[in-house]
């Protein structure tokens, strides 16, 4: 089993993870969805007039880095999520139109995000950005995009500035619960768990690193700078090491230590203790950096074993808004990875939280488009996702949190703790999912009641 | 990290900045206009301009004040006349400059490439004039509304002279966009259609950033830098060269940086000394807070390599390389327009600093910024140190030089370079904005006509478009030791000042001329057919560039 979180944003390394999907809320079935086909060829859609949307296809553009140091884990999230798309449409697509989905690779350089949203743009002719990975990158691009109009739609970065004023981003919706909703539900567990510990934080010096920060304090956290906090400029993790952070935890008695930072850090950060001798009682990893498949990925690169990597992370307590991939027992792993299995092209198609995140994240695009109709524009997807997106179900424990007001996703976690197989396990055995959002709202056990998937996997949506 | 190729002559630099493009062909010398018909070569730069246009017509005469012009006429004259309103020039001699005299450029001069584009606008039938607008009669430095006159007086004299022109169109560069809007405004029947290339539109609010640009240089690294304080206290030569030892100060620190590309840790001021904050970050932040572009001539803000490890490093030293062109600027055209409104136009009491960087930039740069951390020390720095206060006269003097309505019915296209390292691209974006505005007022008004059964008005047409000479997506390149290779080539398109491709130049001057036929901006898709057959024109319609830091608007 493995673990599902989500993907981040920032900086250089971003993740994965995982999903979920539910039945609809109050979604009328289709008469068509009904005999197991969402969308009959047959049926002449209305003709639109927005870029990337005819009678027969719906265009989409994703960015994420499929090559370069910020590729690993991330470069699956596209297959997986074409991989669904595939399914859709060998059941006759959405209203009769296929979903193509154009990929764009950045390599995590925020002048190919500018130049490669401009030839989605202007050469691809999408109707829509989906899934976008990395906060660093899209923030490049988020303004423009908005000024176009084009929507935006479950970009793979927990920043919250992307989403918590939709007057100012109203195309952008969220696909990643935001780093502070989860900052602040780590935040309040470990406050109440290691009441008597000390406990620090690394953190990087940016919008990813401060949004986290900003949740672990809402939770009641208190760390002093330059002691009990330790921040790092993202990006240099792999040259100039975080030697001199980890030693000032040390030296501080720190003994839970936090981590907001990508991957690449945490895997740093990790072999960096161990170098200097400094085993804290626990560490406790904001989800898109303790991503299992990145983490190892990473450590292998420098010639640590697989079994090495996943004994360095054995123990260690992150979150997730959806199942462990590695859990046989849930029925959306069980039906993604049938997918992913028979549609997947993907160089690299094994199962993990990336490919669980594209194909989560394409099975709510795919709901949202659904729900439009077959009067298909830009305004109308737009206008559907933020008064019908917090009804849409998908693999996920939490809801979307989109409104009017706010355009954030999952709104809930569950912890765990990763085992010796890389698997992160509910805490205590028992998945309690908790609930919050970005702003000043308390922290709460969540009652939502995931629906099931559909036998035939595909959302029923009208 | 040292880049031996990045050092900057200052003196270099700026008689580079002064110079660039003049094209000198000589002058008339008697005070009655004397014509010859003759062979124009075209030049040897571009493959579509080596050949030589036969039976041209040249003239060169005097107009009222002493001012020399010239006109160039070709047999295959087609009825439109192009008169040419050259950039600003400096016209006191300094060290190892002499003011240019006489007619130099005659027609769009891409300074990179030292060519123009004569032959070619002779060869589809257009005719040519222009003058010179700097060393006559005495004139000196910013003289945008004597320009307007003798521009005034260049073209009836052409028209009266040549009666077979039946249109006529105004354009020009860089500093020429003020004398080009003015006359568009003042002078609606004598001009068909207007355009500028590299054109400066917003005087005040660009010498704002240029002064800026002194000013955080001076908070984060050189204290005895007084940048545009030291502008206008003095007039004529001592006025100049008073500006220009501002401009050393600030040559001889980049020149320091360059050799290092700012590595080490920042000296000043005393709260950052110790900060581990690197120079080159505090250069970074100095260029994004002025709007500087982060590609330059060298510098694709994308490309890394073992010395430049990460994109924000790539477009530091890209910032390193356009900074001091930009300086110069505002120490030659600052000077200049010190003398119109007197010391103290220069007033930063109000900036926020903050403000001027924007979320996309602290994001994209941060790790080149140093890291959030870093970026609020040095805000708060900035916030903290003492301001220069201006003259509120010369304040508003400023405020108001050379202001036009953008209400002028004349058509108007408008290139430029995305990252223009000393006229901003935002220039351009301003320019359309405010047309813009007053087209849709217009529009308003006459729909409001239409549905009242009342019209007394035309249908507006929108005013002005603008073409964008673009880069191309990556060209650094770098050497055997991962030092980037500023003495290679320049990217082919996009960089620098006045500076684009033959082909850029040549569709901006068909489009003039169809503009001037037409009395209307090109169509949409006439804008698509002719930016898709010129490499590196922007083909999105809905582009976007940089806007200006500073708009009063």
């Amino acid at each position: 089993m493995g673990r599902a979180s989500r993907f981040l944003g920032k900086s250089a390394v971003e993740r994965v993870n995982a999903v979920n999907l539910r039945k609809p809320l109050i979604l009328t079935v289709v008469a068509s969805a009904l005999v197991g086909s969402l969308a009959i060829s047959s049926i002449s859609a209305s003709a639109a007039s927005d870029p990337g949307v005819s009678s027969s296809e719906i265009v989409l553009g994703m960015q994420l880095p499929q090559t370069g140091a910020a590729s690993p884990g991330y470069n699956k999230v596209d297959d997986a999520a074409r991989a669904y798309f595939d399914y859709v449409n060998s059941k006759g697509g959405v209203n009769g139109r296929s979903i193509k989905l154009v990929v764009k690779d950045d390599t995590y350089k925020a002048g190919l995000t500018i130049s490669t949203a401009s030839k989605l743009i202007n050469e691809d002719k999408i109707f829509a950005f989906f899934g976008s990975i990395g906060t660093q990158t899209h923030v490049s691009i988020i303004k423009d995009i908005n000024r176009r109009k084009i929507p935006d739609i479950f970009v793979n970065s927990g920043y919250s500035g992307f989403y918590t004023d939709p007057k100012k981003y109203p195309t952008t919706f969220g696909g990643l619960g935001t780093y502070t909703v989860e900052a602040k539900i780590l935040g309040k567990y470990l406050k109440e768990k290691y009441a008597d510990k000390k406990i620090g934080i690394l953190y990087q010096s940016d919008d990813f690193g401060r949004n986290a920060l900003a949740g672990f304090t809402a939770a009641g956290l208190k760390f002093e700078a330059k002691k009990t906090s330790a921040s790092f400029v993202a990006g240099t993790q792999g040259s100039i090491g975080l030697a001199s952070q980890l030693s000032q935890l040390k030296a501080n008695g720190v003994d839970i230590v936090i981590i907001a930072a990508v991957s690449s850090a945490t895997a740093v950060a990790y072999a960096t203790a161990s170098a200097i001798a400094y085993k804290p009682t626990k560490w406790a990893v904001i989800s898109v950096g303790a991503d299992a498949t990145t983490f190892q990925t990473i450590l292998g690169s420098k010639g640590v074993p697989a079994a090495t990597s996943a004994a360095m992370l054995a123990g260690t307590i992150s979150a997730s808004h959806a199942p462990a991939p590695g859990d046989a027992t849930d029925e959306y792993v069980t039906a993604f990875k049938k997918i992913n299995d028979d549609f997947n092209k993907g160089a690299d198609k094994r199962w993990d939280n990336n490919v669980m995140q594209g194909m989560n994240i394409a099975y709510l695009a795919t709901s949202a488009l659904m729900g439009v109709g077959k009067d298909l524009t830009r305004a109308k997807l737009i206008a559907y996702l933020e008064n019908n997106g917090s009804k849409l179900s998908s693999a996920a424990f939490a809801p979307l949190g989109y409104s009017k007001s706010t355009h954030e996703a999952f709104t809930g976690f569950w912890l765990g703790e990763y085992d010796a197989t890389t698997l992160l396990a509910p805490i205590d055995g028992k998945r309690v999912v908790y609930t919050t959002d970005s702003g000043s709202g308390a922290v709460t056990i969540s009652d939502y009641k995931r629906p099931a998937i559909a036998a035939d996997a595909l959302p029923k949506v009208a | 990290m040292k880049s031996k190729k990045l050092k900057v002559s200052i003196s270099a630099v700026a008689v580079a900045s002064l110079i660039s493009g003049l094209v000198l062909v000589g002058t008339a010398s008697a005070a009655t206009e004397t014509c010859k018909v003759g062979a124009v070569a075209g030049n040897t730069v571009s493959t579509n301009a080596k050949f030589t246009v036969q039976n041209v017509e040249t003239c060169d005469g005097k107009l009222a004040n002493g001012a020399a012009y010239r006109t160039l006429k070709p047999s295959n004259f087609g009825g439109t006349m192009f008169f040419y309103v050259h950039g600003f020039r400096p016209s006191f001699p300094y060290p190892g400059y002499t003011p240019p005299t006489g007619v130099e450029e005659v027609s769009p001069y891409s300074a990179n490439t030292k060519s123009d584009i004569t032959a070619q606008m002779l060869r589809a039938g257009y005719g040519i004039a222009t003058w010179d607008r700097v060393s006559a009669n005495g004139m000196h430095g910013w003289n945008v509304d004597d320009s307007v006159s003798m521009l005034k007086e260049l073209v009836q004299k052409t028209n009266t002279k040549y009666t077979d022109i039946n249109k006529t169109v105004v354009y020009g560069s860089s500093g020429g966009g003020p004398v080009i809007q003015k006359f568009g405004e003042s002078n609606p029947t004598l001009v068909n259609s207007m355009g500028t290339f590299a054109g400066l539109t917003a005087v005040g609010n660009s010498l704002q950033s240029a002064c800026d640009l002194f000013y955080v240089l001076s908070v984060f690294a050189d204290p005895t830098i007084k940048g545009c304080a030291a502008f206008g206290v003095s007039k004529g030569v001592p006025g100049h060269m008073a500006g220009l030892a501002e401009l050393g100060k600030a040559g001889a620190l980049l020149t320091a940086w360059s050799k290092n590309l700012g590595s080490p840790e920042l000296l000043h001021p005393a709260p950052l000394v110790g900060s581990g904050i690197p120079q080159r970050s505090a250069l970074l932040l100095a260029g994004l807070l002025v709007g500087l572009p982060t590609k330059s001539a060298h510098m694709d803000g994308i490309s890394t390599s073992a010395v430049v490890p990460e994109q924000s490093i790539n477009a530091t030293i890209a910032v390193l390389e356009n900074t001091l062109e930009a300086l110069a600027t505002g120490t030659l055209a600052g000077q200049a327009i010190g003398e119109l409104t007197g010391p103290g136009f220069y007033d930063n009491t109000k900036t926020d600093y903050s403000a001027l960087l924007s979320e996309e930039d602290s994001g994209r740069f941060n790790l080149g910024l140093s890291g959030d951390d870093a970026i609020a020390a040095m805000l708060s720095v900035l916030k903290a140190a003492p301001r220069i206060k201006g003259d509120p006269a010369a304040v508003a003097k400023l405020a108001v030089q050379d202001k036009v309505t953008y209400k002028t019915p004349v058509p108007a296209i408008l290139l430029s370079n995305e990252a223009d390292r000393l006229v901003f691209v935002g220039n351009t974006v301003l320019y359309t904005d405010r047309v813009t505005a007053v087209y849709k007022a217009k529009l308003a008004q006459f729909e409001a006509q239409l549905a009242a059964g009342t019209v007394k008005m035309k249908r507006p047409t929108l005013g002005a478009v603008a073409l964008y000479a673009l880069t191309p997506e990556t060209y650094t390149t770098f050497t055997s030791t991962g030092l980037p290779d500023l003495t290679g080539p320049k990217a082919v398109s996009g960089i620098d000042h006045q500076s684009f491709t033959q082909e850029q130049m040549f569709t901006w001057v068909r489009l003039l001329a169809m503009s001037a036929k037409s009395g209307q901006t090109p169509s949409a898709g006439t804008l698509a057919r002719y930016t898709a057959n010129t490499p590196y024109l922007n083909t999105d319609p809905d582009f976007r560039p940089a806007e200006l830091k500073h708009s009063d608007w």
